[in-house]
């Protein structure tokens, strides 16, 4: 059974993290504006998931990259699964109690953290129990196997979206097909209907939304580069958490406003700029903090993430707005660069990308539970080496502590360094 | 008869009739998972073997650069295996989007070995008739690029015939898993999983000919074997009778299995319905068979390994996964519920493709043997 005291203590303890960092901004002179939005959208996104039951509203929970757009839509409250445990993780150092309550349920080591965490988290009852598991294959075998055990764990119906591993029209068709199931089982399990003015308006937003991103990175190619390695996982939460909403978009601009008066002002994230960085995968949350300082005191900032910032060329129809759901997974940089064949095209992509934001140095972050990831470093490596990009690999885990030390990573990438001053 | 299993096995890649097969000017593919089907090739007049890695624990030097760690050994070992040029024969290799680490292996593979002909397949993880007609426009495409790359055409005819050649292997397998339905089977696992390794690495044409001569010598055989428990292999791809033969040696007789190797290789034949194109039936056998774990739900593939333990009398399950065979962790606890359930102990083994069965394995199935006994008494 799951514990309702149990279950909003996490909830309600990300939610008082996020207000305490807040307050501490809102006394801050110099804070950005965009700082306050940032973790007001949080606040409200942790607050909707606590207050949902008192609101008569459903909670599907769901894995990254599934399109929540939908939910929004249909007024159902999303929970998205991995980005809720990196934010226990940064928030609440919780690792390992989550983490060992996953183990008991006799998830392997090797899986995930963040869904042997996100596993554990439900069987504690630490987070609310969602009325739906939705997850799909994008972007691994983790997500793809991850829903039934937490369908079992929390006695709920759920649903698995399957995604085309290319672009033929008859994948296309097929996507559009299994979202089309998506939207009956939702209308029958939570009595819910699709309100299509309304998904419209929020694929009209996504594609505002999608614009700002590309027009944020496009400033990041500055030097100096105005965003710092907090900045990245925060445009990527925007995405994660709250895709064609109006708090998104209102957290978006004020950024785009803020980074472009900081590059007219010839100003960067460090200070001096000594090392541009291209950041490959995704570092260890839980270390943010850290890594800020670490950026800062070195000089060295991370200005480019084609696997994950680089948004595809293409706009989004409110005209047709499941088309253009659909349509949103062929920009996703993530899906574009790590879900399908990796070829040719993706490689030159990111030596493309190192030239055009003036990289000295890459660093991959070998999450030790991302299998499809790790496989492709060699790939990536050998790219970078042909254009003198040298590629770092840190071995991590984005919530697991106890993979990695920070001393270690930290002697790691000041090696990294002094090798980049040596050139 | 077992014997000349045993030689292809031994002698695999390179076997004898691999390369009198490309010495009279024939071409041979290589596949890397269930889902990629094999009559469209032996159709086109291709000699399609499956890609395997060593079959002894090895250091994975090669394999570890290129694939990184995190990634099967199963994946890691096949690629070392191929960037060493041991497949260096192979015309084509063909993939599909089964499990990350099959995926990856074949983009590597295409990157750095370059082997002339590469193809691969979407293969959705559901089976729905949706997923079907997707898949089957995946095996059309996959038919044209063939023609396109051999310059020839795949005819109505041809693939019938290549049907009729799988379909009567995986008959011929099925009568070899009747005899282990016997409490005194006159096969044992590890001598079925050299039957079985040998399947996918020599034409089908001459296989189930000697096939066909094994049933007759075993029908007559008095050399039966009986062990201390009757077990069931589930889990991560497998192909090693080292490691079968390390657990029947303490006494347990393993009778079945669910492995991608052995049961769901050769189960469910192409049915050739009215109003079905060949290549229908062909797309529908491989999608809708006996599912792996990268399949969702799961529950199709939990019910029939529990249809297996009732048909044949299992006592006990191992499950053998390989580490970072992400699908297969992820069902586990599910799986194992459902056994218990169904009164069927589950011995949980974590190993490294090739494994042999270390001291460490052996204690633990020596335990679990000896758990079996004390229960059923």
């Amino acid at each position: 059974m799951i514990g309702s005291e149990k279950r909003s203590n996490k909830i309600s303890a990300i939610i008082r993290a996020c207000r305490l960092i807040m307050r501490m901004n809102q006394s801050r002179p110099e804070a950005r504006k965009s700082e306050l939005l940032y973790y007001k959208m949080l606040d409200g996104y942790y607050s909707r998931l606590l207050n949902a039951r008192e609101n008569g509203k459903p909670i599907a929970a769901h894995t990254v990259f599934f399109p929540s757009e939908i939910l929004y839509a249909m007024d159902i409250i999303p929970m998205h699964t991995e980005t809720t445990t990196w934010m226990m993780s940064l928030f609440l150092s919780n690792q390992a109690e989550i983490l060992s309550a996953g183990a008991e349920l006799g998830l392997a080591s090797e899986i995930c953290s963040a869904h042997r965490g996100l596993a554990g988290a439900f069987s504690l009852g630490a987070l609310p129990r969602p009325d739906v598991m939705l997850w799909s294959n994008l972007i691994c075998d983790n997500t793809a196997k991850s829903g039934e055990l937490i369908t079992e764990i929390n006695d709920c119906p759920g649903f698995y979206l399957d995604h085309p591993f290319q672009h033929s029209r008859a994948e296309e068709r097929y996507l559009i097909g299994e979202l089309e199931s998506l939207i009956r089982f939702l209308e029958e399990k939570t009595g819910r209907k699709m309100d299509w003015d309304r998904l419209s308006e929020i694929v009209a937003r996504m594609d505002q939304q999608i614009e700002l991103c590309r027009e944020i990175s496009e400033l990041r190619k500055a030097v100096p580069s105005p965003v710092n390695i907090r900045g990245y996982l925060q445009l990527l939460t925007v995405d994660y958490l709250c895709p064609g909403q109006p708090e998104a978009i209102e957290y978006l601009e004020a950024l785009r406003q803020e980074l472009a008066g900081i590059v007219h002002e010839g100003k960067g994230a460090v200070s001096p700029e000594r090392f541009r960085l291209m950041s490959l995968f995704v570092p260890p949350i839980y270390l943010i903090p850290f890594l800020d300082s670490l950026e800062q005191e070195y000089g060295a900032v991370t200005v480019a993430e084609p696997l994950f910032t680089r948004w595809a060329a293409g706009r989004l129809d409110p005209a047709k707005p499941l088309e253009s759901v659909a349509m949103k997974f062929s920009l996703i940089p993530e899906r574009c660069s790590m879900y399908g064949p990796l070829d040719e095209r993706t490689l030159k992509d990111v030596a493309q990308c190192a030239r055009e934001y003036k990289v000295d140095g890459a660093v991959y972050w070998a999450f030790i539970g991302c299998r499809h990831t790790c496989a492709a470093m060699r790939m990536f490596k050998d790219a970078l080496n042909e254009i003198d990009v040298p590629m770092l690999t840190v071995d991590c885990d984005i919530v697991d502590p106890t993979v990695n030390s920070k001393e270690e990573i930290r002697g790691k990438l000041v090696q990294f360094f002094e090798l980049l001053e040596d050139r | 008869m077992l014997k000349r299993f045993r030689v292809v096995n031994e002698a695999f890649p390179e076997t004898p009739e691999i390369l009198e097969h490309k010495r009279e000017g024939n071409k041979v593919f290589g596949w890397l998972c269930t889902y990629i089907p094999e009559e469209v090739m032996h159709a086109a007049g291709i000699l399609p073997i499956r890609i395997t890695g060593y079959s002894k624990e090895t250091e994975l030097e090669d394999g570890n650069a290129y694939l990184y760690i995190n990634n099967c050994s199963f994946s890691r070992s096949c690629f070392q295996m191929g960037i060493r040029g041991e497949y260096s024969f192979l015309d084509g290799v063909v993939g599909g989007s089964t499990c990350d680490g099959a995926r990856r292996l074949f983009d590597l593979w295409r990157y750095y070995i370059k082997t002339p002909f590469h193809h691969v397949l979407t293969v959705p993880r559901k089976q729905t008739q949706k997923a079907h007609e997707l898949y089957y426009d995946q095996v059309r495409q996959f038919k044209q690029h063939l023609e396109e790359f051999l310059g020839v055409q795949i005819t109505d005819e041809s693939l019938r015939h290549s049907i009729e050649i799988y379909n009567e292997s995986r008959a011929l397998l099925g009568r070899l898993y009747e005899l282990r339905k016997r409490p005194e089977p006159p096969i044992t696992g590890a001598e079925t999983m050299e039957v079985l390794n040998a399947s996918f690495r020599m034409p089908k044409e001459l296989f189930n000919q000697w096939l066909r001569e094994l049933l007759d010598e075993l029908a007559e055989t008095r050399n039966t074997h009986k062990g201390r428990a009757r077990l069931m292999v589930v889990g991560s791809v497998m192909n090693n009778p080292e490691f079968i033969q390390s657990i029947e040696e303490q006494g347990g007789l393993v009778v079945t299995d669910e492995l991608c190797t052995s049961t769901r290789y050769w189960s469910d034949p192409v049915v050739l319905d009215e109003g079905m194109t060949l290549l229908e039936a062909i797309s529908k056998r491989y999608l809708n068979g006996f599912p792996c774990a990268r399949m969702v739900p799961s529950e199709e593939r939990f019910n029939r390994i529990l249809g297996l333990a009732r048909d044949f009398k299992v006592d006990g399950a191992i499950s053998e996964i390989i580490r970072y065979c992400v699908p297969y962790a992820h069902d586990l606890p599910l799986l194992k519920d459902r056994l218990k359930a169904a009164g069927i102990p589950t011995l949980a083994l974590d190993v490294e493709y090739g494994t042999s069965g270390s001291g460490q394995i052996q204690t633990r199935v020596q335990a679990f043997l000896e758990m079996l006994e004390a229960k059923g008494k």
